[in-house]
This record gives structure tokens, sequence and C-alpha cells, in this order.
């Protein structure tokens, strides 16, 4: 009896440690160069000790494939061979995509050098510099080679995705150039004294030229990236690092000053939960709508209606491998949209319930097919959407109000032409008829 | 041939030594060239008053990069950035820096630069200096605080308002109709039915008299009109039609046999068959 | 001179109105005398709500399209029934006995009422 107790707590500790911490799968592919997967170890531990299963395979190795038959094998990737220059053929930037497309999350890293996976980097909206130049920067003033550089998030990252009170960060690699687009989510900015620059061949003269050529001839400042991520469309996550040492044991190990840590171990985690669909992620678990003061959804509402919306957000927790109500967001807004949006409302959450957001309107005097919209795209949260089509029509002939007021004079009108024409009708038919009689009156009177 | 030093001179620059700026100035002239400010920077702090520039003004800022020995030096990064600390925008603009550590800096507006940011608020830009060099301390300077006019703010993507609230929409309801006060329509009312008073003064002038308005004949045919009247006024009250179209077609069937019946008896009393 | 002119513009009319109305009331039998106060009180109702519509408030407006309508429409169905049963017009509604014109007249009247009370609202 104790030992089958035993065994089934066993068995559950087992399930909980199993437990993928992601929201999507726990199935990791590494791509890394075989000489250089002991450099990230802790990285992997770390995953690991996540409960993470970690796949290795080499740049040109064929198998595990990562697609197959049309079907992402994992569900996550991380590619750190920044420097290799062949790659097997099913890994191209056309299979990064499509792996996007199968809801497969990326890491990528960067480097100075130029390989097929740079050619990717534009397709969202990340502009890298020439090939051979590092990003470097002399301040501050350390004993480091001006490319090993310790970065501090600022208020323009992304604070949601990264741990508050990192220490500064390690980072050796290329910076990207970021477009505005909204799909792009800074996470780690270049310092503003830092510049991209041939690291030992760099000559004054030369950044001035380069950027007397204009556009985008100098990396320099803060508008620079050094890792980026982007969630696309469909959810899924890639997060560009512009160099793989960021996530290294050296890095991670590397006092940034005396006594104090890098806070590179932290960083790389949370890079990774966030890439990983951890950190940030939501889901709508259900929408409701009815009249004001009723409970049940109706097939169709009326012009002027009340109306009552409500919608059920949960958050992805990654401690506890579970989805939570969540009442959290602050923006949440609700759409009822006609070809263009007639009302746009903020959507409060409710107290006491968690989870539920809700929101009360007058549906417009317009009629037509009607949706509600809830559309809620903030930088580095999953997407929400939600839409619900309903038909808002004209009241029936006889909900309309009556007995008004205003017409009592047409109602008096209506009913006297009624009135009299029984009247008219009746002395009609019961009065006196006879043609000759008439005739011979009238004829006696006018002669 | 400064390239190759830094390499050699890494394992020194743990001793590297400072690098200062000498004799640093900015000058504004207008563009007719007569000078509108002209005083000299400090390394120690900011100028007071922010510099304004507009129109075809041009803003100088001249120094010269020396080590702590007085000699001109050629530093590798020599960086002007402009910063607008509300919008977050930064331009970095490189400084040519001669040999001998000469450099000079025109911003002329009708000319811009293109590292300059947009400063769609009118702004002050905070312009610090940046000197990097393998071989000596790194050097930041606050020089001073930089308002342009007024430009266009920086390009949005389409789709970057959808990432924010959006702003609130309220629809705008018709107006709803007023009613008259019930004492004014109930007067008009009266008025509708005054015209009566005409009618029944009329009538009793000229109406034939009803003789025969119990005669069998004619009766029923009154009552089955006065009938219909009170269907349709029960319409109006709350019928609904199919029960109308029902009741008014039963209804039908005697009207018709009792009008056929008084509008004969009628018409043979008029042409004296009776 | 003047003034003489003011007097004699101002009598003729009156004289005028007063001959066409002896006439009238001389030419005319009390049946047509009888429906023509019928059209004179249509008429007057008709005019009173259509003053009211202009006045205070069309809203609702089919209350009034239906409650003017109801007027008019009367009137044109009395003013046809009026000219059907004149003597003078016997030639031209030779097939139309005064009873048929007045079966006719009920039966307008009747779909008539239907859609106004449809319509009053």
């Amino acid at each position: 009896m104790f030992s089958l107790r035993g065994l089934l707590a066993l068995s559950l500790v087992l399930i909980s440690l199993a437990n993928a911490k992601s929201s999507t799968g726990n199935s990791v592919l590494v791509v890394v160069e075989p000489t250089r997967q002991g450099d990230f170890s802790i990285f992997f531990d770390g995953l690991k000790g996540q409960g993470y299963d970690l796949t290795f395979r080499a740049p040109k190795d064929e198998v595990p494939p990562i697609i197959e038959y049309d079907e992402a094998s994992f569900a996550h990737v991380v590619v750190l061979a920044s420097e290799t220059k062949n790659f097997a053929k099913d890994i191209t930037p056309q299979s990064l995509i499509t792996l996007l497309d199968l809801k497969t999350n990326i890491i990528v890293a960067l480097s100075t050098k130029q390989t097929p996976l740079t050619s990717l980097a534009p397709e969202f909206s990340l502009i890298l510099p020439p090939p051979g130049t590092p990003l470097i920067s002399y301040f501050p003033k350390r004993d480091e080679p001006a490319s090993v550089i310790p970065i501090s998030p600022s208020k323009h990252d992304a604070t949601n995705i990264l741990s508050k009170n990192l220490a500064p960060i390690w980072f050796s690699g290329i910076p990207q150039a970021r477009g505005n687009n909204p799909l792009l989510i800074p996470i780690l900015h270049a310092p503003s004294q830092s510049f991209a620059s041939e690291v030992d061949g760099g000559s004054a003269d030369a950044l001035v030229d380069s950027a007397e050529k204009g556009g985008e001839g100098l990396w320099a400042g803060s508008q620079l990236g050094v890792v980026t991520g982007f969630q696309t469309l469909g959810g899924s996550r890639i997060t560009w690092l512009g160099g793989a040492d960021v996530l290294s044991d050296e890095f991670a190990r590397k006092e940034v000053s005396k006594g104090v840590a890098s806070g590179n171990t932290q960083f790389a985690r949370d890079v990774a939960a966030w890439t990983f669909q951890e950190s940030l992620v939501l889901r709508i678990d259900k929408t409701e709508h009815h009249r004001l003061n009723e409970t049940e959804p109706q097939e169709l509402y009326t012009t002027n209606d009340q109306l009552v919306y409500s919608i059920y957000i949960s958050k992805y927790n990654a401690k506890k491998s579970t989805w939570e109500p969540y009442s959290g967001l602050k923006d949440l807004q609700l759409e009822f949209t006609m070809l263009d949006p007639h009302v746009r409302t903020s959507l409060p959450s409710v107290a006491g319930t968690p989870g539920k957001y809700s929101t009360s309107f007058r549906a417009p005097d317009r009629h037509g097919v009607f949706k509600f919209v809830v559309d809620y795209k903030r930088k580095g949260w999953t997407h929400l959407h939600s839409s619900t089509t309903v038909p808002v029509v004209p009241p029936r002939h006889d909900e309309y109000p009556r007995f008004l007021s205003a017409a009592w004079p047409y109602y008096a009108g209506a009913i006297s032409t009624s009135v009299a024409f029984f009247l008219f009708s009746a002395i009609w038919l019961a009065g006196e008829v006879r043609e000759g009689t008439k005739r011979s009156a009238k004829s006696s009177k006018v002669e | 041939m400064l390239s190759i030093l830094p390499a050699l001179l890494l394992a020194l620059s743990v001793q590297a030594s400072v690098l200062t700026l000498q004799s640093p100035r900015l000058v504004v002239t207008d563009s007719t060239g007569s000078q509108l400010r002209s005083e000299p920077l400090s390394l120690s702090h900011k100028v007071a008053t922010p510099v304004q520039i507009s129109g075809k003004d041009t803003l100088k800022v001249t120094f010269q990069v020396v080590d702590k020995d007085g000699k001109g030096v050629q530093p590798h990064q020599t960086f002007l950035r402009f910063y607008d600390e509300k919008t977050n925008e930064e331009g970095i603009q490189p400084i040519r820096v001669t040999p001998g550590g000469k450099a000079k800096f025109d911003l002329n507006l009708s000319k811009p630069p293109l590292s300059l940011p947009p400063t769609p608020n009118g702004d002050p830009l905070k312009v610090t200096l940046l000197i990097g060099s393998s071989l000596y301390d790194p050097l930041s300077v606050e020089l001073f605080d930089l308002v342009l006019p007024r430009s266009q703010a920086a390009p949005e993507h389409p789709l970057e308002s959808t990432f924010h609230p959006l702003p609130e929409i309220k629809h705008t309801f018709r107006a709803e109709n007023k009613l008259p006060p019930k004492f004014i329509s109930a007067v008009a009312a009266g008025v509708v039915l005054a015209p009566w008073a005409v009618l029944l003064g009329l009538w009793s002038q000229v109406a034939p008299k009803p003789s025969r308005l119990f005669s069998p004949s004619i009766l029923p045919f009154i009552l089955s009109l006065g009938a219909f009247e009170a269907l349709l006024f029960r319409y109006w009250v709350g019928l609904q039609i199919g029960q109308v179209l029902l009741y008014g077609a039963i209804l039908t069937v005697p009207t018709v046999f009792a009008g056929k019946q008084a509008l004969s008896s009628i018409g043979n009393r008029r042409l004296g068959r009776k | 001179m003047p003034p003489k002119t003011t007097q004699a513009s101002s009598v003729t009319p009156v004289n005028a109105f007063q001959s066409l109305y002896k006439a009238y009331s001389d030419n005319t039998s009390d049946r047509l005398k009888f429906i023509d106060a019928f059209l004179f009180f249509l008429m007057l109702s008709g005019i009173v709500q259509f003053a009211y519509c202009i006045l205070v408030t069309n809203f609702p407006y089919n209350a009034f399209l239906a409650g003017f309508s109801s007027t008019v429409g009367q009137f044109v169905l009395a003013a046809s029934l009026r000219s059907q049963v004149n003597p003078e017009n016997k030639d031209e509604f030779k097939e139309v006995s005064p009873e048929r014109a007045f079966a006719d007249f009920a039966l307008g009247s009747i779909v008539l009422h239907f859609f106004v009370y449809n319509f009053l609202g």
C-alpha cells in the first residue's frame, strides 16, 4: 500500500517535471557547431531545468529534419551556428519562415560573418551592417576590448519581457537597425555611445565618410538593437541575437564589476521564456453578449438596444504550466463595427470576476450586420482577436411607440372621417330618393 | 597608420591618458554671416541657455582634441549625439577631425544633415560630444541644448497606431423626436374636430330625412358598414392584420347580401316600381 | 376718383359671389348639397391637419399621412359619387346607376379606411 502510494507520488513528481514550461510544447532543436556546443552549457542546462527536451544537431547534419511531412518536428528551434556558411539543405531562410508559419518559435544568432541566414533579417525589417563590422564602444572605460560591451536595459527596451533590475549584460556581436514595423519588439538596445566599425581597421575618417554617404551608412547609437524580437501575425515568435555570445558561459560567468555577476544568465532565461511562449502569452476563453438586464444572447438586436459584451481572458502561467484568468489588461478596447467602427469603447476588467472584461453600450441607430471586435495588439504580448457577428435590425412595425400625443390631431382626423362616412352613408341610404318627386320638387322650385 | 596602433597599445589602455578639448566654441551666424551668438563651451557644465537656430542660421562648433600634453589627437570616434528625451529619437553625427585634432562641425538648416532627429514638438535636443579611442579614456561632454524649428514627425508604420489604445468613438444618435406640448396637440385635435359644427349645421339644412332608417331592407346594410368601421378602428387599437383580414372576410358575406338588398330596394323605389 | 373705384371693385366681387351662391343654391338638389356639405367638411379637416403638420410637428409622419390622406381620399371618393349621381351627368354615366355608384363609394371608403388605420400607427 505504502509503496503504491510512493509510486504514485513519484509518478506525479515525474509528470510535473516532464510538464512543458512553454504553452506550445517542450521540444527544442538546437543547431550548433559541435565544437561550440560546450560554450553554452549554462543556457542549455537552464532550458533542461525548465523542462525542455533539447535535441542537438550540427548545421550540416541531415537529421533530425526540422520539418517532416509538412509538420514542424520541434516546438522551438535555436540556431546558434552564427558563423556557419554551409547548412544542411533543409535549413534555409525559406524553411525558417515556414517554421514560423507552423507556429514554431525561433532564436537566431547573427555574427559579423555573412551567412545564408543573414539574408533573412531584412524580411523582419532588420537591416544589418556590412560584414566584418561588429558593434564597438569605448564607453565605459574598461579592460575588455571595445567589442565586448556591457549593456544595461533601458526603459525603452521590452521591460515586460526582461526581469526587473537586470545587471548589465555582456554583448559581443553586430547591431541591427530596426525598421518601424510594429511587429518588432526591441528587447535590448545598443548603447548610445556604440557604433559598428571594423574592429581593428576602422579609421576615424572612414566613419565620417560612411555617414556622409547618407542613409544607413553609419550604424551608431541607441536606435540600434542588439537583441530584437518579432512576433508574427500568426503568433509565433522569433528573436534575433546580434551575437551568440550573449548566451555563452563565458559571458554568463564574467563579472560586470568586482563581485557583481553579469545579467546574461537571467537575460538568456528571459529571452527564451518570451520566445518559447512562456511569458506574455494570452488567450481568449470565451466571449458573450446580451441585452442589458438579460443573460441570454439574442439572434439579433434592435437599434438603440443597450448591449452588454463580455470577454474572458486567460494568461499562461509558466511556473504552474496552467492558464489562469487574467484581469491585468488595462487598455482593452471593444469595437462595434459595420465596415467602420461605429462605437469604440474601453473594455475594463470586472472586479470580482477574474479574467472577465465587460462593457455596456447603446447599439447605434443604424441597422445592418455588425461585429463585436476585440483586437488587442501590444508589443510583446500575444495578439488577441475576436469577432462576433450580430445583425442589428430596426424595430418591428409593432415595436414603435404608439398613441403619441403629437399625433392626436391626426388620430382625430382619421376617426372623424370614419364617423362622418358612416353618418353620411346612413343618411344617404335612409333618405327618400324618389327620382320623380325630386325632379318635380326641383322643377317646381325653378319654375 | 593609426589603425594599427590600437591593437599594439591595447595592453596599455589601462593606463591610457585623458583627452581634453582645447578652445571649444560655438558660433551661431545668420544668413548674412553676421554673428548672433558666440561663446566658449565648457567640459564641466553645459551652456545655460539653449541654443536656438532657425531659418538660414548656421551653427558652428569648433574645438581641438588634445592629450594631456597639449598635443593634437585624432580619436577613432568623435560623434555629436542629438537626443530628444521625450520622443527617444536620437541622431548621431560623426565629426571629421584632422590628424592635428582640429574639429569643425557646421549645422546649416537649409541643408540639414540626415542624422538630425525629427523634432515634431520643438523640444530641445540634448547635444553631447562623444569621443572614444582605444588609446585614451572615453570622453562624453554634454555641450548644450539645441532648439530646432518644428519638423515633421518620424514616419510611422501605418499599423503602428493599432498597437496602442485607439481614440474612443461615440456614435452620434439622431436627435430624439421632440413632442410638442400635450396642450397644443389637444387643442389642434379639437380644431380638427371643429368642422363637425359646420357639417352638422349644413346637414341640418339640406340632409334628406332618414325616413327609412329602420326599414328592414336598409338597416342591415347600414349596420354592416358601421361594423366594418368599428372593425377597422379596433384594428388600429390593437388587432393583428391576420385577424382583421379574417373578420373582414367573414363580415363581407353579410355585407354584400345586405348591400344588394338595400341598394336594389332603393333602386326600385327610385324607379317607382314599388 | 380713387375712392369710387375702390368702392366699385369691392362691391362687384361680393355681388358676383352672392349671385354665384344664389345660382348654386337654386339649381342644386338637396341631395347634391348634402354631398357638398360632406366635401366641405372633409376639406376643412384636411386643411387643419395640414396646418398642424406645417406649424407644429410632422412627427409621427406616418400618422400625418394617414390622417391627411383619409380626408383627401374620402374627398375624392365623395366627389366621384357626386359626379355620378348628378342628374346633369346622366348621359356621361349611362351605365352607372346611383346605387351602383354608392356601392363603389362604400367599397372604396372601406378599403381606404383599412389603409388609413394601417398607417395611423
